[in-house]
């Protein structure tokens, strides 16, 4: 067992950090598709030689916990089977990946015949092919509508691509130009990854992986000297989703954690059974939803490796919602992962109310228009995701105009939005009044219109929060819930809250996103904060006065004054 | 403290009779750094502290040292050459104006939804920073362009006077137009600002293409928010200073350094201050980048380390790094590039200068693991160091420097003794004790962690750009960059280390070698291979003839304006580019090439994809005089009070090993380390292992030697 040197340590964390900060910037620098390169939809980490994580990326943090079972599909696969050089993908929610589109691609590393670990990068793609544009519909039934499937293999064998798999998945994608270009996006991403690692390999030796198991044991310290200094016992919280796109039943997510010295148990007991709509997640995707919100009560300098989730048992009954079985349709899984977060929050808040919030927006709005335009027919696809806001918290307001804290994703420029796709954009605004009420009020949702100018189109809308708007914590309010309208020949109409149909031409689709829950007592919000809110229009007069009993002055002359 | 720097043969005690000079000034934090060039080659400065409250006051009275030092009238000054830290600490400290912004209807929220990342993850507590314009100062107003530069509204001239009035009620002193795609086409967005200013003189106005012609609202929106929230202080220190300089005879031309290290026009500074938010550090990296063409090294990082941060940035082939977007934010450690989010963004060109809340002053503390850390709290300069005596308890990088032994036991000039048992007992109760380390050892770990924070930064403009640093020349200045730069450059493979003439001033020095410059954008999108040759040559001739006519009106005769241009280029379908240089008659089927051997080098794949265009740059410059020279510097000495001495230096935290001190003036061969080099404003330090000699630009040169 190599001593280890405090310095050489702290070095050794920063330069894994380093590296991933590098891979995370070349696949922004690199890619094609608009989800990728403008709202970040990917993610990426260092592995080592045992599949544990090492170190990730600021990207989506939602993707990550789910790297531990797809690499144990992997190792056990291709145990005696990799080779420098190669590289293996895989999307199969039932093969060790979450929903088709993500593919994850990893590049094991080698320094001569010693395997080091893995490069690994983690990308939505825009399109997999099955029933509709973008394949991430909530309405499909089973797996075999929402795309490709690829168990895991490799893409490149010994450096050298395999064209048949490349065919397969060009001749199976709308997009292929774009998925492609993402997938040497992914794998120039890779070769950075392996090439850094080696480096470190270069300077430090084989005592590196000393250090890889120190790093990971250092997460479990700091993970589980938090936990023994939370209360034990059991603390439970439920949350809903408004439905499965075909049944408007609300669909309970339920959590029980247990505390109990220093070790979490999650256990989703007395959850929905799994549903026929596509918002089904498999268990790795709760995992890992469940382990980003624990992340999120522990303090910030912890590393986010595999130490951290040695001290978090996570459970969901086989058949459920939370761990479906084979063929369930899983494509807008997101949704449910949110909803997950929302859940283990709302449980956590009970025991380290400081580094908690109320209920956020509830996960992004997903609104894909695509179709075929102008004279060619050229195919497009839109796929707009629509962030966030986030809850009050135990001293403050909450955000607005934020990411999910499950992503740090960004969003699409209204700018690029236009000149790319015949869509044009009519309000990208704060909701006013969306906020829950309450000493520290939640953020504002997000309003955003859009008029198609191709003369049809297909739109998927993936929204939720209707029924059951985002909850507000310790006397705060719940969030406005939010709506999908749509005007055709100056109608407007209400839409449900998953939907896919076909638009024409000059329709108007316009989501108004749910607001974050409030934290407190309404009544002890400060009288300057609520006239700032009312002078900057995040509040209206009628609101301040229901929910604060503030009187609002009447507006100043300037306001007013016509030309 | 003056020195002076002979770069001719000639005497310098013969003085011609028609003197003129450039002067240079550079304000950082605690000093205001000058730098004198006399038409008879000599050089002299002056170091006075800052006068942060009207920081005009400091470069008045360094001028007259530096005047009189040199013995010429201030009318005999041909050139003004200023960087500052107006901008950066306008915006840290949010001085700036009131500022209103006009968008397009349904779009005022843009600039404070931004681009919704956060800096860190799993951080509820975070806290975004406050939009520079509050929601009820951004109007919005009926107007509409597409996305292919069709009007399909012209701007509603009744809806910009009405916010024009409810602005001047308000107090608003500034204000920012941005309208959608106005990009495309600005006629809106002009027409916006003509209306507003015609009828409120009384408040600056900034058209969003007037600063940023490029894609992107949020980014169009921010850079000229920034540059609205600026102006009006930037613009009334630059009037200020230029009416004392006035005063005191001065009849040159102010050039103030901008972003992107060249010098501009003081009028352009007060109209687009946004282009001059990192004046003076970018200088820095410029003065590198001509140091190192003097020194005929092509590929340099230059490393600036001073009390509370360190930088870094990157020369490549003769060419300094830079990148056409930046985040300020306030806490100057950005332990990534890869942020959208915390910050002020604003799309400029900007020297790519990375920083790490990592100087001298950094303190060092055990966090709650039992990790060592260092940084970004600095102890600055009150109450300082444990050993400046002041009051400082807290163990800094500085005293672990002088506990190991590195720093001589008293401050440059000799004149304060520095208290090492203190810094000693700091560090052994606030750090051995509890690691169980002895003084020593807790010293050599604060050091290599300030290193380690410090080679981030490094790393951030080498291997993020997929470059090797142990390709590279490391160029050591600021304070005390040439404290720690061996052991940076060991740490990263680099095995040679530059230490310019005088590390102090160095800033100061390297504006001296510049002159003024003019950029100019055209946004050009087509695919490469259909792009038109008539189209790009008709940009380019309508960029050079605008370039020439500001600088002509700056007083800069026309035959001496050069040019040089580069295309920005990408895959089809990405969104970041390359910018790629060219000259000639634009030819699309060389270019290719050229940017794929580029995209090669930066992301280790070759690829065969359709390339896209985005924009043409061109980059003018003029002079009046001739500019420094690196080559033909040569260093007099100057070195107060130091002599020859010897005493014990821990390298390693095995044992300390008795090392020769030698005054910088002394080094006129090649020295083998261990050994320090004591200077009027820096200490060298070279160490077991490693080789230094003299170079005939005044520059030491350390390498390590073969095993």
């Amino acid at each position: 067992m190599t001593a280890i040197d405090p310095i050489t340590f702290a070095v050794i964390k920063s330069g894994l950090d380093t590296i991933v900060d590098d891979m995370a910037y070349a696949v922004m620098r690199t890619a094609r598709s608009p989800i990728v390169r403008d709202v970040l939809d990917y993610s990426v980490t260092l592995c080592d030689a045992k599949g544990r994580i090492l170190s990730q990326a600021k990207t989506v943090a939602l993707h990550l916990g789910a790297v531990p079972d797809a690499i144990d599909v992997i190792v056990e696969r291709f145990r005696d089977d990799m080779f420098r050089g190669d590289v293996i993908v895989l999307n199969d929610p039932y093969d060790g990946g979450m929903h088709l589109p993500d593919i994850f691609m990893f590049k094991p590393i080698f320094s001569s015949k010693r395997l080091l670990g893995f490069s690994v990068v983690i990308a939505h793609h825009c399109d997999v092919g099955g029933r509709v544009p973008g394949s991430n519909a909530s309405d499909s039934t089973e797996i075999f509508q929402e795309g490709l499937r690829i168990a895991p293999m490799k893409l490149y064998e010994r450096g050298l691509p395999n064209r048949t798999l490349f065919k397969i998945i060009e001749k199976n994608v709308r997009l292929p130009a774009m998925v492609l270009g993402d997938l040497d996006a992914q794998y120039a991403t890779c070769n950075i990854g392996e090439r850094e690692m080696l480096r470190l390999f270069e300077r430090y030796g084989e005592e590196l992986e000393a250090y890889f198991d120190r790093l990971i044991d250092y997460g479990e310290e700091l993970t589980r000297k938090a936990i023994a200094g939370w209360p034990d016992g059991e603390y439970a919280f439920t949350d809903y989703i408004d439905g499965d796109g075909f049944s408007p039943a609300p669909i309970p997510i339920v959590c029980r954690i247990t505390v109990k010295g220093d070790h979490l148990w999650v256990d989703f007991a007395g959850s929905s059974p799994q549903v026929k709509g596509a918002i089904n997640a498999t268990l790795s995707f709760v995992k890992s939803s469940t382990y980003l919100t624990i992340r999120c009560a522990l303090d910030h300098d912890v590393p986010n490796n595999a130490g951290v989730y040695r001290c978090i048992t996570v459970t969901a009954p086989e058949g459920s919602i939370l761990n479906p079985n084979m063929p369930a349709p899983v494509a807008a899984r997101a949704l449910t992962g949110y909803r997950v977060v929302d859940t283990v929050m709302g449980a956590l808040a009970q025991i380290a109310p400081k580094r908690l919030m109320a209920a956020g927006e509830g996960g992004n709005t997903v609104v894909a228009i695509g179709g075929y335009h102008g004279p060619e027919c050229k195919p497009f696809i839109l796929v707009d995701m629509i962030n966030g806001a986030w809850g009050g918290r135990s001293d403050k307001d909450g955000i607005e105009g934020i990411t999910n804290p499950s992503q740090n994703m960004s969003n699409l420029p209204i700018e690029t939005i236009e000149a790319r796709y015949p869509v044009m954009m009519e309000e990208y605004a704060l909701r006013e009044d969306s906020g829950g009420a309450g000493q520290f009020r939640g953020g504002l949702g997000l309003v955003r219109q859009y008029r198609l100018q191709a003369d049809t189109a297909v739109l998927q809308l993936r929204a939720d929060r209707h029924e059951h708007s985002p909850y507000g914590l310790f006397g705060g309010q719940a969030a406005a819930s939010s709506r999908n309208l749509l005007k055709q020949d100056g109608e407007w109409r209400v839409l449900p809250a998953k939907v896919t149909l076909e638009i024409g031409k000059d329709t108007v689709i316009r989501h108004e996103q749910a607001g974050g829950g409030g934290w407190g007592d309404p009544a002890s919000r400060g009288r300057d904060s609520i006239a700032t809110d009312l002078a900057n229009g995040k509040i209206s007069p009628a609101r301040a006065m229901a929910d604060y009993g503030f009187e609002a002055e009447p507006k100043a002359d300037g306001d007013d004054t016509s030309t | 403290m003056i020195g002076r720097w002979a770069a001719s043969s000639r005497p310098t005690n013969s003085v011609p009779m028609m003197q003129s000079a450039r002067l240079s000034v550079d304000i950082g934090g605690t000093f205001t750094d000058l730098v004198l060039l006399r038409n008879d080659g000599l050089t002299f400065s002056a170091k006075v502290s800052s006068t942060p409250a009207a920081p005009e006051d400091a470069v008045i009275s360094g001028m007259a040292e530096v005047l009189a030092a040199a013995d010429i009238p201030a009318a005999a000054l041909t050139e003004i050459l200023h960087g500052t830290t107006v901008g950066s600490n306008t915006l840290l400290q949010k001085l700036g104006a009131r500022t209103g912004l006009i968008t397009t209807k349904g779009f005022r929220d843009v600039l404070e939804i931004g681009r919704l990342r956060t800096p860190g993850m799993f951080d509820l507590t975070w806290d975004k920073p406050e939009p520079l314009v509050a929601r009820r100062y951004r109007l919005e107003v009926a107007e509409r362009t597409l996305a292919d530069g069709t009007i399909q509204t012209p701007v509603v001239a009744e809806d910009v006077l009405r916010a024009g009035a409810f602005f001047r009620d308000e107090g608003i002193q500034s204000v920012a137009i941005c309208f959608l795609n106005s990009y495309k086409n600005p006629e809106n967005e002009r027409s916006a600002a003509q209306i507003f200013s015609q009828a409120f003189a009384e408040i600056a106005v900034t058209a969003s293409v007037d600063v940023l012609p490029e894609a992107g609202e949020y980014e169009r929106t921010s850079t000229v928010a920034v540059n609205a929230y600026v102006l009006p202080p930037l613009k009334g220190y630059l009037e200020r200073l230029e009416h004392k300089l006035r005063s005191a005879g001065v009849t040159a031309p102010l050039l103030i350094g901008n972003s992107n290290g060249g010098l501009s026009a003081s009028t352009t500074a007060q109209s687009k201050p946004v282009f001059f938010i990192s004046s003076g550090r970018s200088s820095g990296a410029v003065g590198a980048a001509r140091l190192g063409a003097a020194l005929g090294e092509p590929n340099l990082v230059a490393f600036d380390m001073g009390g509370t941060t360190a930088s870094a940035a990157l020369i490549h082939r003769g060419v300094l790094s830079r990148t056409h977007e930046y985040e300020f934010r306030a806490g100057m450690s950005v332990p990534s590039r890869f942020i959208k989010a915390g910050g002020y963004m604003m799309r400029v060109p900007t020297v790519d200068v990375a920083e790490v809340g990592n100087g001298a002053g950094s303190i060092a503390a055990i966090d709650a693991a039992g990790l060592l850390t260092v940084g970004p709290i600095s102890a600055g300069a009150d109450p300082g160091p444990v050993c400046y005596g002041l009051g400082g308890a807290r163990p800094t990088v500085t005293d672990a420097n002088v506990v190991l032994g590195y720093l001589p036991p008293r401050l440059a000039g000799g004149t304060l003794r520095l208290d090492v048992e203190a810094a000693r007992m700091a560090i052994d109760k606030t750090l051995g004790s509890p690691l169980g380390l002895s003084a020593a050892a807790a010293a050599c770990g604060i050091r290599e962690i300030a290193n380690a924070n410090m080679v981030r930064a490094i790393r951030a403009v080498t291997v993020e750009r997929g470059l090797d640093p142990r390709d590279l020349t490391l160029l050591a200045f600021g304070g005390s960059g040439p404290v720690h730069a061996c052991d940076l450059a060991r740490t990263l493979g680099i095995t040679r280390v530059v230490f310019p003439p005088s590390p102090g001033v160095f800033t100061a020095m390297g504006m001296l070698a510049g002159s003024i410059e003019h950029h100019e954008l055209r946004s050009a999108q087509a695919r490469l291979d259909l792009l038109g040759f008539e189209v790009v040559e008709r940009l380019r001739r309508e960029m050079r003839a605008a370039a020439t006519m500001a600088l002509t009106r700056q007083g800069y005769a026309a035959e001496t304006v050069g040019f040089s241009e580069a295309i920005d280029l990408r895959l089809e379908g990405q969104d970041a580019s390359l910018s790629i240089p060219f000259s000639g008659a634009f030819d699309a089927a060389s270019l290719r090439p050229a940017f794929i051997a580029a995209y090669r080098d930066t992301y280790g794949y070759t690829p065969n994809d359709a390339v896209e265009a985005v924009a043409l740059r061109l980059h003018a410059h003029a002079r009046i005089s001739e500019p420094l020279d690196f080559t033909a510097l040569k260093a007099a000495p100057n070195d107060v009070g130091a002599r020859e001495e010897r005493r014990m230096v821990h390298f390693t935290r095995a044992a300390a090993i008795e090392t020769t001190i030698v005054p910088r003036a002394s080094v006129v061969s090649a020295l083998s380390g261990p050994v320090i080099i004591e200077g009027a404003d820096t200490t060298i330090v070279i160490p077991p292992g490693m080789r230094v000699e003299p170079n005939a630009t005044g520059s030491l040169i350390a390498t390590l030697e073969a095993a």
